[in-house]
């Protein structure tokens, strides 16, 4: 008989149920609601936080699951922020045009609304025109389905000449974040079409929304929570049945899951397109929480500490990339935020702006040296859960499987 | 050539003849003593050539003396004199030709000549014949340089006379070659210009660019009917062509006032606003004008009543642009003149464009060399030992910051990067040990995490070098004598920094060949390389060779932080600048060959540079497509250029 999804993954009914209370507790304490305990700003940051773990179960799936060490996911991300940040630019510009071109005596044509807002977003960049990549701005319904189409066709492409020419390990690594290094310069040329270096801007107001930014924080919230527990359903389903095994497979010795007549290639496609695609959507609710974004968002060093908190939490299971992406990002805010209390030693103080990047370097190290489990390794200690015993023996023969070592420690 | 030698050694000739005799000035002053008196810019020409071309070896000492303000005339002759205050109201006079003291006078009976700024200006043009056959070096160079910064026509003559008497052999061909320029921009006999031109064509100097392009600038021109006959055509247009389309036509019909302006849309817009009646304008309510065709109608109802100017249909463009004829025209009228010196720039641009794509292969030889440099540390760790390092980077910047320190305790340029070198292989070697020790060694079996945990490395690095040292750049000064270029003409140049850049990449392959062929410890590592366990039980400590080898990769990329921060600016930023770059170089060349990495930084250098010259405006754009180009790249030869075949690859 076959077991229940649930009763199958009892974690995600536990996490599920945690997202739950934990959205609804910030949502009664927030100043939105009226209590206001938790200021606005903070009600963002952790929307922010969730569309952060969205991503970082998006990494999990295709690193501690497929085993492929992806540099480049933090540029679907941004993509899937630009595409959502074009149509609140262009729809919020076209209001204040529309407004203060009815004030003149002659009805404005068309053609002039869409001149005035051309100039108003690109005159930072010195041009009126609307590049051909803003085709689509006006509507809000095809800028979604570009939050998932733009940033999935890309890892198709990019995923289908890098796994067909069998680029593996750490080269595929290196090929993802000069991907990424190639989109953030590409982005950064005042003549991409995207505003240069400005980055689009003002993202935060939503056109014809006459709320405050109280309410609306709490509704990106709830979307973020929403989208993030979607993600962690469809990723949890997605390895616990026959597709995980294979992936599992192809993580742990690639060559013999293709002699047994897997297609390696077009799972490993699958995945990495699948998880670009939910990378795109938690950019886009990212980025509106945010308020701005500009290539710089989207430079390698992104996708490596996207890596890098996936590490940290736990790679190869769901709720470790969540921690993860939680607990450092956080911690990053409140590090770098000035808030934590500076250290006198008497001859030198350390202040946490400066050194917090040395002790998450140095913390990082130690996670990948000492607790290859992660944060989220701390879980087995209470489930007890038991490692697999080969008497020494490594798991998967090729580097970079999971070794028997790792897996007991 | 040999006619206008002639003509040049006749002026000579009557020069010499004329100052042997060596006549006196002061009648020659005499004979204009009116208009020298009088100063009138208009006037003064005459009496300033007569005392120039007088042959008098005073004449000299006359302009100067003139120029200078110190000229004075007695009034109760007219007599000119040099004069010097004595007193308070009195000056002595001394006479120009006999060099000898006339007398004491007051002031009343003296009338001082000052020559306004005009004059002076012939004045000086005039001493410039006698400058450049001035006995001193000097002079004649500034005389040379003054005319090449402001030719004129009438420097020629006195600088073709002045050939022939020149001694000093680098001053003779540079007034050979300024002759040559002036007789092209100056000379009255077309055919002298052209044999000039024909003879320069396809010199590469800048100078000569600059001379000719003045004779092949062109103006556009528009007349009614037929083309005039005393202009110099250089091209006929026809409206509606690409270079000339029947707007930019219309447009200069209107900006010389041939034919009445365009109707704009936002003309159009204003002249609607402001003829709005009772909710109307031209018959249509208002609140419908949100369209270009209701404007335009509304638009034409205004015109035919006459309020507006009427719109400009295109049949009105039509004959307008079919009454006249457009032409460009040269401002030099001699089409020989013109004609030769279109050939001649076709030619230097010929030759231009040869020595671009040299100058071209130098610079991208230079880039090459500087990816090479970044990269060959990384071709030992990662390629030989098949250690990922995102550290690398930062390794750079400790050489380069290494050598930022040592020139702040040792402020000789020179003996300081001469310490800095071995100093900087010293820290970055040891670090590389330490850090083989004491994170690699326990992720050997496992590269994605050696990736990781360097990359956390390397975060920790850069923010502590931008706690010590700050968020600014620091400079890093080259030595003296690495300041310049070597230039070889006026297109192809290249610093000496870049130079020994390159020299020091030569020297590091050899270094690095000779070490991994040659010594035992090349012997033990390719050993190490090839099979751990084999190598081990041949008594060789694996442990030992690989915490060596990872030392000297590291080591090596402290040197190239030297070099690069030698031309970069050095900051805590520095390596990530070269990280990405020298991981393609390294995995487009083929790992484990350290040639592999030579052909990867040729071909990225190249590549990079060739994309910039495509776009030279923009840097960006040109990394972007380089990247592109290596991830199709490596689409065609996933192992690199050089491919390591056999057991070796590991396969």
């Amino acid at each position: 008989m076959q077991r229940s999804f649930i009763s199958r993954n009892p974690s995600v009914l536990i996490f599920l149920t945690c997202l739950a209370l934990f959205t609804v507790t910030v949502t009664v304490m927030s100043e939105g609601s009226g209590v206001g305990i938790i200021s606005t700003s903070f009600i963002k940051t952790l929307g922010k936080t969730l569309c952060l773990c969205l991503i970082a179960v998006a990494m999990d799936l295709i690193w501690g699951f497929t085993g492929i060490l992806s540099l480049g996911h933090f540029a679907f991300f941004g993509l899937g922020g630009y595409m959502i940040g074009m149509w609140l630019m262009y729809e919020r510009t076209r209001l204040i045009v529309v407004e203060s071109l009815s004030q003149v005596e002659i009805p404005p044509t068309a053609t002039e609304v869409t001149d005035a807002i051309g100039n108003q977003i690109f005159g930072v960049v010195g041009s009126s025109d609307f590049p051909l990549i803003w085709t689509f701005a006006d509507s809000l319904f095809l800028q979604l389905v570009l939050v998932v189409l733009v940033p999935g066709l890309l890892a198709l492409v990019f995923g289908w000449l890098a796994f067909r020419s069998r680029v593996t390990g750490v080269y595929l690594s290196i090929l993802t974040q000069a991907m990424t290094l190639a989109l953030a310069l590409y982005l950064f040329q005042n003549d991409s079409g995207l505003r240069g270096n400005n980055g689009l801007s003002g993202l935060q107001n939503l056109p014809g929304v006459e709320a405050s930014q109280d309410v609306v924080s709490l509704w990106f919230l709830w979307a973020s929570a929403l989208a993030l527990g979607l993600g962690y359903l469809l990723a949890a389903w997605i390895v616990s049945g026959k597709f995980g095994s294979v992936i599992r497979g192809i993580r742990d010795n690639e060559a013999r899951v293709r002699f047994l007549g897997y297609s390696v290639e077009t799972y490993k496609l699958m995945v990495f397109t699948l998880t670009a695609c939910i990378a795109g959507i938690a950019g886009a609710l990212y980025y509106p929480q945010a308020g701005i974004i500009n290539p710089a968002e989207i430079s390698p060093i992104a996708s490596i500490y996207l890596a890098v908190w996936v590490a940290i939490g736990g790679r190869g299971r769901l709720y470790g990339a969540v921690i993860g992406a939680a607990s450092v990002s956080l911690l990053s805010t409140w590090f770098t935020g000035g808030q934590a209390p500076n250290i006198p030693l008497g001859f030198y103080t350390i202040k946490w702006v400066d050194w917090w990047l040395v002790l998450l370097g140095m913390s990082f190290v130690a996670v990948t040296l000492f607790a290859p489990k992660g944060m989220g390794g701390l879980v087995d200690l209470w489930s007890k859960r038991r490692t697999p015993n080969r008497h020494g023996a490594d798991l998967g023969p090729s580097d970079g499987a999971l070794r028997e070592q790792e897996a007991s420690q | 050539m040999i006619r206008l030698f002639l003509a040049g050694l006749a002026i000579l000739l009557s020069c010499l003849t004329a100052s042997a005799q060596d006549a006196d000035i002061q009648p020659i002053l005499q004979e204009h003593q009116s208009v020298i008196a009088k100063g009138s810019r208009k006037t003064i020409g005459p009496a300033i050539h007569a005392i120039a071309t007088s042959g008098s070896s005073k004449a000299q000492s006359v302009l100067e003396t003139w120029a200078a303000k110190d000229m004075w005339m007695r009034k109760s002759d007219g007599m000119f004199f040099i004069g010097k205050q004595a007193e308070a109201k009195t000056y002595v006079l001394t006479d120009f030709d006999s060099g000898k003291v006339v007398g004491t006078f007051p002031k009343q009976a003296l009338k001082q000549l000052k020559p306004n700024s005009g004059i002076r200006g012939m004045i000086g043009a005039a001493l410039v014949q006698f400058q450049l056959m001035d006995p001193d070096k000097d002079k004649r160079q500034d005389a040379l340089t003054s005319i090449q910064r402001d030719p004129a026509a009438a420097m020629l003559a006195p600088l073709r006379a002045s050939i022939a008497g020149e001694e000093d052999a680098g001053l003779k061909s540079q007034k050979q070659r300024l002759e040559r320029l002036l007789t092209i921009g100056y000379d009255q006999d077309t055919k002298a210009r052209v044999a000039a031109i024909e003879e320069m064509s396809g010199d590469l100097g800048l100078d000569l660019r600059a001379t000719l392009n003045p004779l092949v600038a062109t103006t556009r021109g528009v007349a009614l009917g037929e083309i005039p006959k005393d202009v110099n055509i250089a091209t006929h247009l026809t409206p509606g062509s690409d270079a000339f389309t029947t707007e930019d036509a219309y447009d200069f019909l209107v900006r010389h006032a041939l034919a009445p302006p365009r109707v704009s849309r936002g003309d159009m817009r204003a002249a609607l606003t402001s003829n709005i009646d009772g909710g109307h304008a031209g018959g249509i309510p208002v609140v419908q004008l949100n369209t270009d065709a209701a404007r335009s109608r509304a638009y034409a109802a205004l015109a035919e009543a006459g309020t507006v100017p009427a719109l400009v249909t295109q049949a009105d463009i039509d004959a307008a642009l079919a009454a006249y004829v457009f032409f460009d025209s040269y401002a030099e009228t001699s089409d020989e003149v013109t004609t030769a010196a279109r050939n001649a720039l076709k030619s230097i641009g010929l030759k231009v464009g040869v020595n671009q794509a040299l100058d071209l292969t130098l610079d991208a030889l230079s880039l090459a060399s500087i990816y090479f440099l970044a990269a060959i540390g990384l071709a030992i760790t990662f390629g030989v030992m098949g250690v990922i390092n995102m550290a690398h980077g930062e390794f750079i910047m400790m050489g380069a910051y290494t050598g930022y320190v040592v020139q702040q305790i040792i402020p000789n340029h020179t003996a300081s990067i001469i310490v800095a070198i071995p100093l900087a292989f010293a820290v970055t070697f040891a670090a590389g040990v330490a850090m083989e020790r004491l994170v690699i060694r326990w992720l050997y079996a496992r590269p994605l995490e050696t990736l990781l945990a360097t990359f956390g490395i390397s975060i920790a690095l850069q923010q502590l070098a931008k706690n010590i040292f700050g968020t600014q750049a620091r400079p890093l000064t080259a030595p003296g004598w690495l300041d310049g270029a070597m230039v070889m003409n006026d297109v192809v140049s290249i610093s000496y920094i870049r130079i020994a850049i390159f020299i020091l990449a030569l020297i590091f392959l050899g270094v690095f060949v000779f070490i991994m062929k040659r010594t035992r410890l090349g012997l033990e590592t390719r050993a190490v390389t090839q099979n751990p366990r084999m190598a081990a039980s041949m008594g060789i400590n694996p442990g030992k060779v690989n915490m060596l080898t990872f030392g000297l990769g590291s080591g090596i990329a402290g040197i190239a932080g030297v070099a690069i921060g030698l031309f970069a600016k050095v900051t805590s930023e520095l390596g990530n600048d070269y990280i990405v770059q020298s991981f393609m170089t390294v995995v487009v060349g083929g790992v484990g060959n350290i040639w592999g990495t030579l052909a990867g930084a040729a071909m990225i250098g190249f590549l990079q540079k060739g994309i910039e010259w495509l776009n030279p405006s923009n840097t960006l754009a040109a990394q972007t497509y380089m990247i592109v180009f290596i991830i199709i790249f490596i689409q065609f030869r996933p192992r690199g250029i050089i491919a390591l075949k056999g057991r070796a690859a590991g396969d």
